[in-house]
């Protein structure tokens, strides 16, 4: 039997089912989460991000366009929830916040010399990479996710990758 | 085109690690709580609607000692303030006020009427008898009488996500958020002697034993823990993680632990296990009441502390919170209008509308 499509699932959650809902739910929980993850880099934190932003679209669902794609709408509001707390966090603590995600432990086995410099990113930088390489999110997307210009996000892009660069080469002199 | 970086990118990305199965569980309960049914109704209404459920008007309903008289409004976001207008309530009696967080804004209403109004908080907590309402007030946590003024104030270093005064009034639990965490912390009523409990909990409102001597909370694994003050010890409830709710009778010692798929009531030894998803449950009039959502309606159960069944009604709505005096239904058309209605028990009978927005 054919999968009901995001549409029907919305459709349907909107009134009121609770399975269709949870169908939604399990097909981007997954997803939600490990952007939440990449962004804020704690497990903890992304605990609450993905969860907050479930509870937050599915709070609004009745407000979401039926005729746009859902994933890039939960998104949005995902990663402007971890960008919301991880600012937070920033602004509460008087000593030095972790800005940088503790991705490390995580990918021993990993490409450890890009990890290290995607954590590097200043937040902004890093939340377009993980949407645009990890999320998979066109700039267009980005763009609407985060209520930038496109070519914010494309120069936010381009920017990234070339401290990337920047940033894997001179380990590769060292 | 892609480049070589964008490929390393695109693989490293991809093998980030798992969510935990515990934390989807809780995830896609705590999702569902917020739906909410759209009313069958014009684009605009219908936004409104969503715009009044997204504010989720009742979670923040302090699930303290509540109960009422006096009059409430509360106003959503950018909409312009109402005038207060105080109306008599006839509310159960022995109790002594209620306080509100709507949207992030606290409304207090005490015997003598209308208090507190639009107070931006993140959490609250009234004091036993109303007398004062605790409140995460930016990184603070701060004791005000009703009408506002303040009695002290204790700085948090962090927002503070959810209080409880104790039935003595001689201490508070409460939660803040730290970096990376969520800790708990304990203070006296009078805002001194602040100190940690436990460096890593779950956002789960703690809920304190009738003697003020211990209170439960939710650890962060999920298991729910008992906190003994006098003895500096804590025992851990056994009950399957993870644990979404706490809620120890106003009387005795007995106490109800919310799982994803039920209720555990714990009572002199025994153990019953009241199942069903739930979108709310508290003690209500010495009674465990749960509330069980319906399409249109939601169907309130009680229950004795042994777990025996006690009746149930229904009743329409789509959301509800329990506090030991009220149940509180934000019912469907009336949602359509900006208005929520509080019931007591039993039997539905409609207390009070508060008007919204």
């Amino acid at each position: 039997m054919r999968e009901p499509s995001d549409r029907d699932l919305v459709r349907r959650a909107r009134r009121g089912d609770r399975e269709a809902a949870a169908a939604l739910f399990r097909r981007y929980w997954r997803d939600a989460w490990r952007a939440a993850f990449a962004i804020t880099g704690r497990r903890s934190l992304a605990d609450d991000v993905a969860a907050d932003g479930f509870e937050r679209a599915f709070a609004a669902l009745g407000r979401f366009d039926e005729r746009r794609p859902f994933g890039p709408w939960l998104h949005r509001i995902v990663a402007n929830r971890a960008l919301d707390v991880l600012r937070a966090e920033r602004r509460v603590s008087d000593e030095e916040l972790p800005d940088t995600p503790d991705l490390a432990p995580v990918h021993a086995s990993g490409d450890r010399s890009l990890l290290a410099s995607v954590a590097e990113l200043s937040l902004e930088r890093r939340v377009v990479v993980v949407l645009r390489y990890g999320v998979g999110m066109t700039p267009k997307q980005i763009a609407e996710a985060l209520d930038l210009p496109v070519g914010t996000v494309n120069s936010r892009l381009a920017r990234s990758l070339e401290q990337l660069r920047e940033s894997l080469e001179v380990e590769h002199v060292e | 085109m892609s480049s070589e970086l964008e490929r390393r990118l695109e693989g490293l990305l991809a093998v980030l690690p798992e969510p935990d199965a515990g934390a989807g569980e809780e995830a896609l309960h705590r999702a569902l709580r917020a739906l909410h049914p759209a009313a069958p109704a014009r684009r605009g209404l219908r936004a409104a609607v969503l715009m009044f459920a997204a504010t989720a008007v009742l979670l923040g309903i302090a699930a303290g000692s509540l109960a009422a008289a006096g009059a409430l409004h509360v106003h959503f976001g950018a909409a312009k303030p109402k005038p207060i207008v105080a109306r008599t309530l006839q509310l159960p009696s022995g109790t002594a006020g209620i306080a509100a967080v709507v949207n992030g804004r606290l409304s207090v209403v005490t015997k003598g009427g209308f208090r507190l109004q639009g107070l931006p908080v993140s959490a609250a907590s009234l004091s036993p008898h109303a007398l004062f309402v605790a409140a995460g007030i930016g990184h603070s946590l701060v004791a005000m009488a009703p009408d506002g003024h303040r009695a002290w104030s204790h700085p948090t270093r962090g927002t503070v996500v959810a209080i409880a005064w104790a039935p003595f009034g001689n201490r508070i639990a409460y939660i803040v958020r730290a970096p990376g965490r969520l800790v708990l912390r304990v203070i006296w009523g009078n805002g001194k002697n602040d100190e940690v409990i436990a460096r890593e909990v779950r956002a789960v409102r703690p809920s304190w034993r009738a003697d003020s001597l211990a209170f439960a909370y939710v650890g962060a694994g999920g298991k729910a823990i008992v906190y003994d003050l006098g003895h500096r010890s804590r025992s851990v409830i056994a009950v399957r993680a993870p644990v979404t709710g706490v809620a120890f009778a106003p009387t005795g010692d007995s106490i109800a632990v919310e799982q994803l798929d039920g209720i555990w009531v714990l009572h002199q030894s025994a153990a019953e296990k009241i199942p069903g998803h739930v979108d709310a449950f508290g003690w209500l009039n010495g009674r465990l009441a749960d509330v069980v959502p319906g399409q249109n309606f939601v169907l309130v159960r009680l229950f004795a502390p042994s777990g025996a069944s006690r009746g149930s009604y229904r009743q329409q709505g789509v959301a509800v919170t329990v506090t030991p005096k009220l149940v509180v239904v934000r019912k469907g058309r009336n949602l359509v209008a900006g208005r929520t209605t509080l019931l007591t028990v039993p039997r539905g009978a409609t207390v009070r509308s508060l008007e919204i927005g």
